[in-house]
């Protein structure tokens, strides 16, 4: 199997540039490979005719645009002018929005092409669709950004957007064995994304390499895109098993020390770090439930049966019970927990913590356990998922590095650092 | 007694009569209906009225004797907000033909407690600076302000008893103030944003407008989704701050005379009323402001950039998006770090008083449509997420109200809301047009 799907966005931007690829080339190798892997079921809406013609229009164009006739992945819970937003719910069924969301926006601007909408869970929530694992189809892609990882792993994409309100970019991307990345909370644009939480609700990127997600997100930022360093220094590195150590799997214990011997022998300067307070989760929870019940207010209570049970009875119902005083002290005590995170990155550059408790369960019924990135949602930090092994059952591990809030550039160039000691 | 027609009354009055039977949902709503056909051609509040549903629905909830917080009260809603039943434009030529798919939680909520949304109320162009139709229901020659144009002036002619806008400079308390109606910003967050049109997400605020402090209280019940309680004024006077702020030079004579009258009447009354400024980390919050919502602006509008540039406001497009495209994302990360200091330190300075009294606006409505008037005294407090709430208080040199604003700790809001309502009893006098 080979073909321009196998490359990375980076490495097709030059050949894209250079005029040794049409963007209808490519989009339609990437068509053929989803055509193939369709028994996955990443995407939502996907038309084979609408992408080409975006493409084609791009190739008239002189392929000019930062992403030069890229395509790209977009989760169902984001706005799209010219394709349904389904939201991943009955209640939506043939919605078409208005007007393109803020990101797809800047990504046509760009020159990529939207190939289509990739599968989400109910509201970007639990409930999932469905998806199956690109590697094993009896096994969860993980969520609530489903479609998205299982797409950009199975080579039908180079490039995909998710959003992560706990853990709905990162685990997915850890599960199905590719990078997934969450950007400083208030630097991506959420114009024309579902609102779930509007503390947490986070934007983030699915790809393959980390070239890949600096060119993207440079796109998101309508910034010239970072350049990753390569040669940078040792990094140092707080090993952070996090409150929630005790839930994740053997594998996972292994795969962490392990990493941890690895880059600390190839020079990092690595220390344990320990997180404070250690009911930090609950709190996050809280500001799920009080906002989620309140965001969703129009689907609770003009729809309520075509609600998922698990949406309807399990978060929202108890979000509407939360008494406000119980959700303006999750707000403060996530403050004061930023705040004194800000303060331990004055001694490391970016700290390593599971990306999920282990690789992705078997069963569709549930989308794995958010609780290693929920922290981190909540913390407001920049994440990377960087795939780093395998587990029992021959599924991908992911290894998480967590930056400081607003220094996504340093994260990025700790990650290349760690990504190529790793291999 | 000569009998009052519904559409003057409070929504606090509204519900007990609705409750007692002694008035329907559809008979209020007829009312207001009444009200707004008379004077909707000059003040222009109203971007959608959908009278024919809001009938419908008030025989509905007549029938349904459902015990909800609102009872068949109705209420407005900007056209920022999202509705699943009435069109959406944002104020924006490029959106005529919008129909979301939803509500706005800002409109599901009070409708899910029983209120009756009449329509969508005027908004300058996405919340920003380019007017609407609006005029001041006083005089239709000033400004309502903005960017609540017509929620502020649908509230204030008795169109509406309730209605709902945003801040993300000084969207509510300004027009309100303009107005001479109370509003009412709440703590940054506290009310959900779902299907509101982002501005500037690190400041905007949803926040409503009403005629009185106890129909503020009312609203906000419904708005938060929790258990409603009538608000008490507290037994013993409140401490207040009195704040002039870094803009009183800027201030007109009227503004600067109500808020030294008030604080004087407070004193008198029994408050405790001390001069203070503010921390000096809050020294630079109009450049933060300014380039926290340039840098967002940029982004937020490409959907429009991308396919209807000609369409947005010369304002719009050449001075805060033109503005945006200058700036780095470093300079917007320092803004976020330099808001998040002052937060800080304002936490600390607001917890010795109960309120800080100061200025909603630097004074009546400026004459003429084509400004909606300056947000100066109110970006600072948006960008501190403390809750605000203006209340009418004396009157312009055109007769235009002036209102003077009460600014509490972040998530002080009940209490706010209670020194509110002592402050109202003792300038209640003369407060009113």
């Amino acid at each position: 199997m080979s073909g321009p799907k196998r490359l990375t966005a980076s490495g097709l931007v030059s050949q894209l540039t250079a005029g040794s690829l049409t963007a209808e080339a490519l989009t339609r190798s990437c068509l053929e490979q989803a055509r193939v892997g369709a028994d996955i079921k990443a995407w939502a809406w996907l038309d084979p005719e609408q992408a080409v013609a975006q493409a084609r229009a791009i190739d008239r164009a002189g392929r000019k645009g930062r992403l030069a006739g890229i395509p790209v992945g977009i989760k169902d819970i984001i706005d799209t002018a010219g394709m349904p937003t389904e939201h991943g719910s009955p209640i939506y069924r043939g919605n078409r929005p208005f007007a393109d969301a803020a990101c797809v926006a800047l990504i046509r601007a760009a020159s990529g092409v939207i190939l289509g909408k990739t599968v989400t869970t109910e509201f970007a929530n639990r409930h999932p669709g469905p998806t199956v694992h690109p590697h094993n189809a009896a096994h969860t892609p993980g969520g609530s950004s489903s479609g998205s990882a299982a797409a950009v792993a199975d080579f039908q994409v180079p490039l995909a957007l998710g959003t992560q309100t706990g853990g709905s970019v990162i685990r997915p991307a850890a599960f199905c064995g590719v990078i997934g990345y969450k950007p400083s909370f208030g630097e991506f644009s959420r114009v024309g994304v579902k609102m779930q939480c509007h503390n947490l609700d986070t934007l983030g990127i699915i790809c393959r390499s980390l070239d890949d997600v600096a060119l993207l997100r440079g796109v998101l930022l309508a910034q010239a895109p970072h350049r990753v360093d390569r040669a940078s220094a040792a990094p140092r590195i707080g090993f952070c098993r996090t409150p929630a150590w005790e839930h994740a799997d053997r594998d996972t214990h292994a795969l962490l020390e392990h990493t941890a011997a690895v880059l600390s022998s190839g020079g990092a300067v690595m220390q344990e770090v320990t997180l404070a307070p250690a009911d930090i989760l609950d709190h996050h929870r809280r500001i799920f439930e009080f906002e989620a019940a309140r965001n969703y207010a129009y689907e609770y209570e003009t729809h309520r049966e075509k609600l998922s049970p698990a949406l309807r009875d399990g978060l929202l119902a108890p979000g509407r019970a939360l008494p406000l005083a119980a959700y303006i002290e999750a707000i403060e005590t996530a403050e004061a927990f930023r705040a004194n995170l800000d303060g331990i990155f004055a001694d490391f550059d970016v700290l390593l913590a599971p990306s999920a408790p282990g690789e992705a369960p078997k069963g569709l019924g549930s989308t794995g356990d958010a609780r290693f990135n929920a922290i981190w949602t909540l913390a407001w930090t920049p994440c990377l998922t960087l795939p780093a092994g395998n587990g029992r059952s021959g599924l991908p591990l992911g290894i998480q590095l967590v930056g400081q809030r607003f220094r996504d550039e340093a994260l990025l160039d700790a990650a290349a650092w760690v990504e190529a000691r790793l291999t | 007694m000569p009998k009052i027609e519904p559409y003057r009354l409070a929504a606090t009055s509204l519900v007990r009569l609705l409750e007692g039977g002694e008035l329907t949902a559809e008979a209020v709503v007829q009312s207001c209906l009444e009200r707004i056909a008379e004077r909707e051609p000059v003040v222009r509040a109203w971007s959608h009225l959908a009278a024919a549903s809001a009938l419908a629905k008030a025989r509905e909830v007549g029938k349904a004797r459902q015990n909800t917080l609102l009872k068949g009260v109705p209420f407005a809603v900007k056209d920022i907000f999202d509705t699943a039943d009435m069109p959406t434009t944002y104020g924006s030529p490029i959106y005529v033909g919008c129909r979301p798919a939803s509500d706005a939680s800002a409109a599901a909520l009070p409708r899910a407690a029983g209120g009756i949304l009449l329509g969508k109320t005027v908004t300058t162009e996405f919340a920003n600076r380019h007017p609407g139709p609006t005029t001041n229901p006083h005089n239709p020659d000033f400004t309502p302000g903005g960017s609540s144009s017509g929620s502020a002036a649908a509230v204030a002619d008795f169109m509406v008893p309730l209605a709902i806008g945003t801040q993300t400079g000084g969207s509510v308390i300004r027009p309100a103030a303009y107005c001479g109606v109370v509003g009412f910003k709440p703590s940054f967050g506290l009310f959900p944003p779902a299907g509101m049109r982002i501005n500037t997400e690190a400041l905007d605020t949803v926040g409503i407008m009403a005629r009185s402090v106890g129909d503020i209280a009312l609203l906000r019940a419904a708005m938060l989704a929790i258990p409603y309680s009538a608000p008490a004024a507290p037994q013993t006077a409140p401490r207040l701050g009195l704040c002039r702020g870094p803009h009183w030079s800027d201030a007109q004579p009227e503004g600067r005379a109500a808020l030294e009258a008030a604080a004087e009447r407070l004193a008198a009354a029994g408050a405790t009323v001390a001069e203070t400024e503010l921390p000096p980390e809050c020294a630079e919050a109009d450049k933060w402001q300014r380039i926290l919502g340039s840098f967002e602006g940029l982004r937020n509008h490409m959907p429009e950039l991308y396919r209807h540039e000609a369409l947005l406001s010369p304002r719009l497009r050449d001075e805060k998006v033109a503005f945006g495209r200058e700036l780095t994302l470093e300079a917007f990360r320092a803004a976020c770090r330099g808001a998040e200091k002052a937060r800080r330190a304002a936490q600390d300075w607001s917890s010795g008083f109960d309120a800080v009294l100061t200025l909603p606006a630097p004074g009546q409505a400026p004459r003429g449509l084509a400004d909606t008037g300056s947000a100066m005294f109110n970006g600072l407090w948006t960008q501190l997420y403390m809750p605000c709430l203006t209340l009418p208080f004396g009157s312009g040199p055109d007769g235009l109200p002036v209102g003077v604003q009460l600014v509490a700790r972040r998530h002080s809001d009940e209490p706010l809301l209670r020194v509110a309502l002592w402050v109202e009893q003792r300038l209640g006098e003369g407060a009113r047009q």
